[in-house]
């Protein structure tokens, strides 16, 4: 690669390996995405196909950049903005509790990124701290667009194998295919209640059944009156019958009223009522969010 | 996605029936498909076998063979590789006068006439199946496969299910997701050899310009200001406010950004530049498209995409190459192939393989031809797949204004055959929707351009009417027998039979 010279390897993506990289006509850092593309194979991944195709449609400051794509005969490269750190190597370096008016700010950034996609029709179903970036200026970027994919109206059944098990809503446990917007909602809610937490994740679960287990123990076990329809899902199982514990204000002790409130809105088992991102950044609890984080228009 | 070759065992086949008991519908070519999911999970080293990659293929998908299955169930596995005998029979009759294909004297012309014979049978099998099935329209190909297998089972099913849920839900472990092991895994240097500066090439630059206003939009606004039709105008999205699979809270403004992208897409009167391709030609190449669609059971979005993908590919290849460079009448049906192969792995919850794309050329190109193209195609089009499709424009269209399933299938007919047709393609596909609603409207003597109408498409009857009325001309020419897919396709009772509408005059249209 002549135009990059590669600096380190910064992680794995959904697909292919990601270098930091240095421009070295106008030195700036970049980050390198490289996917092999073999003779015996076939052709471009999709994955990859989605994440370019996406990623030049979706140009928003709450959303990584994607400079350029190289290709050669044997790979391509897909050239991406820089950021300084995810959201999960943020929680690492977090030295005690983190502050409340940066979670209202991340979680604003993130619900303004997932509104942009979903206005234009995008699905990013794998939001997770790590597809997170952090900058230096405490801008939060969605990243990793390999499992996202455009979906039309009415939405189709698509892959119910997608988000990462610990973000991952009831109705797509129970091997949902047809859902839409709510999916990245429920992580939004995760990830929401973890920032609240200062990076401790809210349902870490070892497999679907501990999963739904965890969740439906804070929220009450869904029934038919609560989720109509819920029974008839593909993977649905009886499972215990919790009674919701409405115990919110002991899982994120620190988060306001306000604050709790909208997490309950997210972290709604039925799809059909889960927030969408448009009324959750209106929500009341960012009433006070900062003004500069607010205006500060893609 | 890790591509696997299969060994032709029903596995999983029990996970996709109780799939069916559960939902409702799967279809056998998603079942082939889970199949291929099993192998992937497995990990398969990702090999292509030395020896006959179109016996696997034959295992993988078939339209026919699932027709076929209606009138016999049991032998529905084995009798694939007949089954796609048919398909390479029609492919290579269809293509032959144009494009390149191969000798018939192989071992796939002794099959001739069984296949013939197969496919006669198949057509009274889906008559026969159709029968049962012609309340869910909506994905017709897909429920006519799907009929084959689980007609029994159908008959017991709820009826009310929901239509959204009937057309897709199919129980498959598969995701479209790829597996992240293909790829490197090391800090490698490029030698320099193989790649020279010149050879790579800046892809965004372009559309990052175009793209500018995109950026400046602002999500407060468009979130502030709420979409709110007239009071004449019944306000769909806030109808279906409790059905998420609308996304009725986001649908106006998913709309109106396809529609302001329709400019990016221009399609011109390419051929002027181009020697040796014709009208017909392309004519030939997109009938021989929908038949891909159909055996392959692919979205009618992939269809569209990948027509789409062909005229956008020639449009600007012959604008910026050089003319011997330009693509040449053996290369179209490469062309077409690819074109499908890049939209199904946009838009396909499980794409076919590359091996079925080249088994339906028949041969005619090789892998490294494929891949090669389908790279030409992506650069070409700067990897801009999100292109505005006439078909999604008049879902949305025919659902705002509650247009029965029949008239919504007549517009889609007038819309598919439209196709086809190479003088249409500078019309926006928005405008093509809207046109071919009224057409349709028209042709059913159902009614007027409603102000409902006019709000959700955005488009005055004078806006449409010269597009309407080239679509129904294009309705009254002459039918062709080797361009009589989408006619043939929409004759049949799953699609209400709307290619028999009588046609009517212009001036009914202007009335």
């Amino acid at each position: 690669m002549q135009k990059y010279e590669k600096l380190e390897k910064i992680g794995e993506g959904t697909y292919g390996t990601v270098f930091k990289a240095k421009n070295k006509e106008t030195h700036e850092i970049v980050a390198l995405k490289r996917v092999r593309l073999d003779d015996d194979d076939e052709g471009v991944p999709s994955s990859a196909l989605r994440e370019i195709c996406l990623l030049k449609e979706l140009k928003h400051k709450n959303i990584v950049r994607l400079y350029d794509v190289l290709h050669s005969e044997k790979k391509l490269t897909l050239v991406f903005e820089h950021c300084d750190q995810d959201l999960k190597k943020y929680f690492d370096s977090l030295n005690g509790e983190i502050d409340l008016d940066v979670v209202k700010s991340f979680m604003y950034q993130l619900l303004r990124g997932l509104a942009f996609c979903h206005s234009h029709n995008v699905l990013h179903r794998d939001l997770k701290p790590q597809n997170l970036l952090i900058n230096k200026n405490g801008e939060l970027k969605l990243a990793d667009f390999g499992l996202a994919r455009a979906f039309g109206i009415p939405v189709k059944c698509y892959s119910a194998e997608v988000v990462t098990l610990w973000y991952r809503p009831p109705d797509v446990l129970f091997g949902a295919k047809l859902y839409t917007t709510s999916i990245d909602m429920w992580s939004a809610g995760c990830i929401f209640a973890e920032l609240a937490n200062s990076g401790r994740p809210l349902f870490p679960g070892s497999d679907v059944d501990d999963q739904l287990k965890r969740i439906f123990k804070l929220l009450g076990t869904p029934n038919e009156d609560t989720w109509p329809g819920v029974t008839q899902l593909p993977d649905y199982k009886p499972l215990p019958i919790y009674q919701p514990s409405l115990g919110l204000a002991q899982v994120v002790p620190r988060l306001p009223a306000r604050g709790r409130d909208l997490l309950a809105r997210l972290l709604t088992c039925n799809p059909a009522l889960r927030m969408p991102a448009d009324d959750a950044m209106a929500h009341a609890y960012f009433h006070d969010l900062n003004p500069s984080v607010k205006n500060d228009r893609c | 996605m890790a591509p696997t070759r299969l060994a032709s065992k029903p596995i999983g086949v029990n996970e996709n029936l109780n799939g069916l008991l559960g939902h409702g519908i799967t279809t056998r070519s998603k079942q082939l498909a889970s199949l291929k999911t099993h192998k992937d999970s497995l990990k398969v080293p990702n090999k292509r076998k030395a020896d006959s990659p179109l016996k696997d293929v034959t295992a993988k998908r078939a339209a026919f063979g699932d027709i076929t299955n209606a009138f016999n169930k049991t032998t529905a596995l084995q009798d694939k590789d007949k089954v796609m005998g048919v398909k390479k029979v029609t492919v290579e009759s269809k293509m032959l006068p144009t494009v390149k294909s191969i000798k018939p004297q192989t071992t796939l012309n002794g099959k001739t006439s069984k296949a013939k014979t197969l496919q006669r049978v198949a057509t009274n099998a889906i008559d026969a199946v159709q029968k049962h099935f012609a309340k869910d329209p909506v994905k017709p190909v897909a429920t006519r496969a799907q009929n084959g297998i689980l007609k029994n089972i159908e008959q017991k099913k709820d009826k009310t299910v929901n239509q959204n849920q009937s057309q897709n839900s199919a129980k498959s472990a598969r995701s479209d997701v790829s597996e992240p092991s293909l790829y490197m895994t090391a800090l490698e240097t490029t030698s320099p050899s193989e790649t020279s500066k010149e050879e790579y090439k800046t892809i965004s630059e372009k559309l990052d310009k175009v793209n500018l206003d995109d950026t400046i939009r602002s999500l407060d606004e468009e979130t502030e200001v709420p979409h709110k039709p007239p009071s004449d105008v019944p306000d769909f999205d806030q109808e279906n406010w409790n059905d998420p699979f609308q996304v009725s809270n986001y649908a106006m403004d998913i709309f109106n950004y396809l529609k302001s992208r329709e400019r990016l897409f221009p399609i011109d009167d390419y051929l002027q530049r181009m020697k040796g391709i014709t009208s017909w030609m392309r004519a030939l190449l997109v009938d021989w498209m929908v038949e891909v669609q159909e055996s392959f059971e692919l979205n009618h979005e992939t269809l569209y995409l990948a027509v789409k993908l062909v005229d956008l590919f020639l449009t600007r290849s012959s604008k910026t190459q050089p003319e011997k460079d330009h693509l040449t009448k053996e290369e179209l049906q490469l062309l077409g192939a690819s074109a499908l192969f890049i939209a199904s792995k946009f838009d396909e919850r499980i794409p076919p393989l590359v091996d079925d794309f080249l088994y339906i050329c028949d041969g005619a190109y090789t892998l490294s031809q494929l891949l090669k193209m389908e790279m030409n195609i992506l650069r070409v089009v700067d990897f801009d797949l999100g292109i505005p499709l006439s078909y999604r424009f008049l879902r949305r269209y025919a659902r705002c204004a509650r247009v029965s399933m029949p008239t919504l299938t007549l517009a889609r007919f007038v819309l598919e055959q439209c196709l086809l047709e190479y003088n249409l393609l500078e019309y926006s596909d928005s405008k093509m929707a809207a046109a071919a609603l009224y057409l349709a409207l028209k042709m059913k003597s159902i009614g007027n351009w409603t102000p409902t109408l006019q709000y959700y498409t955005g488009y005055t009857v004078k806006d449409i009417l010269p597009i309407a009325m080239a679509q129904n001309a294009t309705l009254h020419k002459k039918p062709k027998s080797a361009i009589s897919t989408v006619r043939n396709k929409y004759s049949h009772t799953i699609f209400f039979e709307v290619a028999k509408v009588p046609l009517i005059e212009d001036s009914v249209l202007s009335s």
